[in-house]
């Protein structure tokens, strides 16, 4: 499972960013270099510059011999030749002064030692050369504190940069290894995943990172993937019963059927059987189907505004008859102006005519069931309640599930798709179901959002 | 009347064949979606019957290049899944009605003679007065009559009778009804249409000697003299 460490991640991006740090380093270190060696040069030019200023302004009516004295007390001033000096007349002589060689020319110059013939001092000197009365001074500085500091400044960039490519390597490994145990882990548990172990699920630091986050949506994706299947996994078995033995039936009826006629009875009877038999099996089909394709949203781009007002109206004046006939009443309670929905017109019908069904059917005699929208919350609520036998809590999760049956339920006719279905359309709309105590009784309430009108 | 019906299904076809040919109609059988375009084309035919699946080409393409063609004869769709999807995707295409599968023949005669005998949209006024014999129902003062006695209807029940009305003398199904009157396309487990039929009866039908309102055993109702 462990992949190459030095390609992991998170050792390429630390190490990137230490490459940029270094790139960074080294340009501000050149410009700080070039910056102190610039100033340092306008130094020695400025102390060179001093230096003749005083000396020549010893020099007063053809008085050499001041001039020579204050060359002689600078030049006796400076150790290893770090300041030259020297006096000469105008045949180049060197009068005074702690040079041996005076180069020709005069102003400003950059020469090597060996033009200076100073032999103690390899560094190179800055020169400035010019008349002083019929003679010329020549004042100079080596360059070898200039270099040292520039030397110490590269020594300490140098340092730096290596103490920060350590801390880069030393960083990025820790950060690596720790990065790749939590990917080794999610990799892990995906490969259980993977090999159906769908309960894995990959462990969270808690630190709310990126990884965290990422972690978060792959167990919530696990979740939902592994709830799927569980429920494939459940309406299979659902079919192979609920179908399989409607199935069984309706061959026993053919069975009977053939022995009748073989015997010389009439068939009639049985082929009527088995007819109805074949609807029962049809309709569970067809609601299956239903099922299927609401859950697959194509509708949703049907979607129009619905009132909600003339739905229930609707359904309360198709069925309160129908519960009259049980024995039942049924009513409607609703505000005026309840707020429009976005939906399907068709398919929130059959979702409260479903509701209402099974109240009647599950209800006994003399139960009243009561159809009410509500606003609640800015969400508009519409819901059944009934005062029946209810559905024990502990059932109440278990009842949107595709083909499940209330236990005593199992009896009375019916699909055990009518609330799935319910779900199904709920789901499509972005709308939640809710079952609850209406001691005694049920009550079963759809909450749609807000109607937005860019829907 | 006659009937191109476009079913690939040998079984259902000769099914559907044989009782058309019963009730007295000539029925034509295709299993190609692309011969049927060409045929109906050539043909005057009063309905098509045309299956969703087809091969060649598709129920809802044959609809689409019909229509496209200009031929206006009215196309019944069979489908596998009522109510969902496809029935609206149908009517969408140009159909005009659907029967889902499996289905009863009498289901599917009473949705062909609903459909040949309906009027061309557009087609002058529309009718204010509906009249059965004495009875009597003003569409436009919503009210109704048997035999000058003013009946007083709820509005739902005033919808159903004014559909009954509309096709006296045909037989309406029960799902026919769900669908128009009360616009639900789902197969309700209680009974739904029952019930307001036994309603309706109570007050068209039971204070007066003769019946108008008949069941039809096993299919649905008709209104009749």
């Amino acid at each position: 499972m462990r992949s190459d460490f030095l390609r992991s991640t998170p050792f390429r991006l630390t190490v990137l960013l230490g490459a940029a740090f270094l790139v960074a380093l080294a340009i501000a270190g050149f410009v700080a270099f070039e910056l102190i060696r610039q100033e340092l040069a306008a130094r020695v030019d400025q102390t060179v510059t001093d230096a003749f200023t005083i000396i020549s302004q010893s020099y007063g009516e053809d008085d050499v011999a001041d001039l020579g004295d204050a060359v002689r007390s600078h030049a006796g001033a400076t150790l290893r030749h770090e300041r030259v000096y020297a006096l000469t007349d105008k045949a180049g002589t060197v009068l005074a002064g702690n040079v041996t060689m005076v180069p020709a020319g005069s102003g400003w110059a950059t020469v090597g030692a060996g033009a200076l013939g100073v032999t103690d001092n390899s560094d190179d000197y800055r020169i400035f050369s010019g008349e002083v009365g019929s003679y010329t001074l020549l004042v100079g500085s080596s360059y070898g504190e200039t270099k040292a500091i520039g030397r110490l400044t590269l020594v300490s960039l140098a340092w730096a940069g290596g103490l920060l490519v350590a801390l880069i390597l030393v960083t990025g490994v820790v950060v690596a290894a720790r990065g790749q145990r939590r990917l080794d882990g999610i990799a892990a548990t995906m490969h259980r995943v993977g090999r159906g172990e769908l309960t894995a699920r990959i462990a969270t630091t808690g630190r709310g990172d990126d990884i965290d986050a990422l972690v978060g949506e792959v167990n919530a994706a696990l979740d939902r993937l592994s709830a799927l299947v569980e429920s494939m996994r459940q309406v299979s078995v659902d079919i192979a019963h609920d179908l399989k033995t409607p199935l069984n039936r309706l061959a026993i009826t053919v069975e009977s059927a053939i022995e009748a006629d073989e015997a010389g009875k009439p068939v009639a009877a049985w082929l009527r059987q088995a007819q109805e038999e074949g609807v029962r099996i049809n309709a569970t089909f067809d609601a299956l189907l239903r099922i299927a394709q609401i859950e697959a949203g194509a509708r949703r781009a049907r979607f129009t505004s619905v009132a909600p007002g003339t739905i229930l109206e609707r359904i309360a004046d198709a069925y309160g008859e129908v519960a009259v006939e049980h024995g039942q009443t049924l009513r409607l309670t609703a505000p005026d102006g309840l707020p429009p929905v976005s939906g399907d017109r068709d398919l929130m019908l059959q979702m409260l005519a479903n509701l209402v069904e099974n109240a009647i059917r599950h209800c006994p005699p003399g139960a009243s069931i009561v159809l009410s929208g509500r606003i609640d919350d800015g969400r508009v609520e519409l819901s059944v309640a009934d005062n029946g036998p209810g559905i024990p809590a502990e059932e109440r999760d278990k009842v949107f599930r595709r083909l499940y049956r209330v236990e005593k339920s199992r009896t009375t006719p019916g699909s055990g798709l009518g609330l799935s279905l319910v779900k199904a359309v709920a789901d499509l709309h972005g709308a939640t179901v809710t079952l609850r105590d209406n001691a005694p009784g049920l009550v079963v309430a759809v909450s749609f959002p807000r109607h937005t009108p860019a829907l | 009347m006659r009937i191109l019906v476009v079913e690939d299904d040998r079984a259902t076809f000769d099914y559907i064949r044989k009782g058309l040919l019963q009730a007295g109609h000539v029925c034509d059988g295709l299993e190609d979606g692309r011969d049927a375009l060409a045929h109906a084309m050539r043909e005057p035919y009063d309905v098509i019957v045309a299956d969703r699946m087809l091969p060649g080409l598709d129920g809802l393409s044959l609809v689409k290049a019909l229509r496209g063609a200009g031929v206006r004869t009215p196309v019944l769709f069979l489908t596998a899944v009522g109510g969902v999807d496809d029935r609206v995707e149908g009517l969408e295409a140009g159909g005009d009605d659907y029967v889902v599968k499996p289905f009863a023949f009498s289901e599917l005669m009473a949705r062909i003679n609903a459909l040949a005998r309906r009027p061309p949209a557009q087609a002058g006024s529309e009718k204010v007065k509906l009249a059965v014999l004495d009875l009597e129902l003003d569409l436009v003062r919503r009210t109704c009559h048997r035999n000058g006695q003013e009946i007083e209807l709820m509005p739902r029940e005033f919808a159903l009778l004014e559909y009954l009305m509309r096709n006296e003398g045909r037989v309406v199904t029960r799902t026919m009804l769900l669908e128009r009157v009360w616009e639900f396309h789902f197969d309700p487990l209680t009974s739904v249409v029952e019930t307001h039929i036994s309603r309706l009866r109570a007050k068209i039908d039971k204070p007066f000697d003769r019946p108008l309102l008949h069941t039809v055993r096993n299919t649905g109702y008709s209104m009749h003299a």
